[in-house]
């Protein structure tokens, strides 16, 4: 903007080389500190920036990047870096600024109905499921010498035959189980 | 903070050096802090403000120019217009979302000059009243809600 205006009014003879000058200078301003570009990048749209300069309005506006001029999308893989002759040895002005490191976010702590409802890192939510103490059950009901049940009854007696009669029931109520969970 | 005031500095000197018609820096408050200006701007020819003086106060953060300035009217005479509340407080995108840093305190004189000269009827805001009553003090606060692109 200040390219053109800079020289207007400064117009004796003597100054003109300086008017050159300031004008050639004036030419490759960065658009955003207005100095002359050092780590010069052009954009696709022709727009030149110092690349710090450019990093920082990226940074600035991650979400909706833009060409500060023209508002055209720009990216740091859509400009071009500027290499003068002057340069011994140079190098991408973009692996030169290292990107800063992206900023980490944590969860508020001790918020909300289910603090610790979560899965893993941290551990709030654990189940487990099993059959209770499984290879020893076998030796509880299989070994268990001395638990002083009473004896069988007496043959012939009314509490025998009741007992038949139920173990009977028990046995089928069985057979229809294991029938029933083979054709399920 | 140093590139900020390397900046204001260019741009003050630009603005002093070849100024945009009917703009103009007041060179006393800039002198005594670099970071608030006060622009003293004239009502373009030919329009409804014609002839009429106002004065614009900016206020640069220290993250000025990849974050907008706060400008706002300042003074006895706030335009009358349909995007100026009667605080001063200045409805305009480039203000806010749509600032850019490649604007300047003359691209955004310009602009608000523009919206003075494109109006047609001098008129407040429909909510300036409630607006002006709950309205922060900081105009970039307020979330605003550009929906008028003819003014």
């Amino acid at each position: 903007m200040s390219a053109e205006t800079t020289s207007q009014n400064n117009n004796s003879p003597s100054s003109e080389d300086n008017n050159t000058a300031e004008e050639a200078a004036g030419t490759y301003e960065c658009n955003i500190c207005l100095e002359t570009a050092n780590d010069a990048v052009v954009s696709m749209c022709g727009h030149l920036f110092c690349w710090p300069c450019l990093h920082q309005w990226l940074e600035t506006r991650r979400s909706r990047q833009t060409c500060p001029v023209c508002k055209a999308g720009i990216s740091k893989d859509k400009v071009i870096p500027i290499y003068g002759r002057g340069n011994p040895n140079p190098q991408d002005p973009r692996e030169k600024l290292p990107p800063r490191p992206p900023g980490q976010r944590s969860e508020p702590e001790g918020t909300g109905a289910f603090p610790n409802f979560g899965f893993g890192g941290d551990g709030g939510f654990q189940f487990s499921f099993g059959i209770g103490a499984f290879p020893f059950g076998i030796f509880a009901s299989t070994f268990n010498f001395n638990d002083g049940r009473p004896a069988a009854p007496a043959p012939g007696s009314p509490q025998e035959a009741e007992e038949q009669f139920l173990s009977k029931v028990f046995l089928w109520v069985g057979i229809i189980f294991i029938f029933w969970l083979l054709i399920a | 903070m140093a590139s900020m005031e390397k900046r204001l500095q260019k741009e003050l000197q630009a603005m002093t050096k070849d100024p945009p018609p009917g703009v103009q820096v007041d060179q006393e408050s800039c002198s005594r802090v670099m970071n608030e200006w006060i622009v003293d701007l004239e009502g373009a020819t030919g329009t409804l403000y014609e002839a009429e003086k106002f004065q614009l106060q900016f206020k640069f953060g220290s993250k000025y120019p990849f974050d907008s300035p706060q400008v706002t009217f300042l003074g006895p005479n706030i335009p009358i217009h349909p995007h100026v509340y009667s605080n001063g407080h200045i409805c305009l995108s480039i203000l806010t979302e749509d600032w850019s840093p490649a604007l300047s305190v003359q691209s955004v004189c310009l602009s608000i000059v523009s919206m003075l000269s494109s109006c047609t009827e001098k008129k407040r805001p429909p909510d300036n009243a409630i607006y002006v009553k709950t309205c922060s003090k900081n105009p970039k606060k307020t979330r605003w809600w550009y929906h008028d692109d003819t003014v």
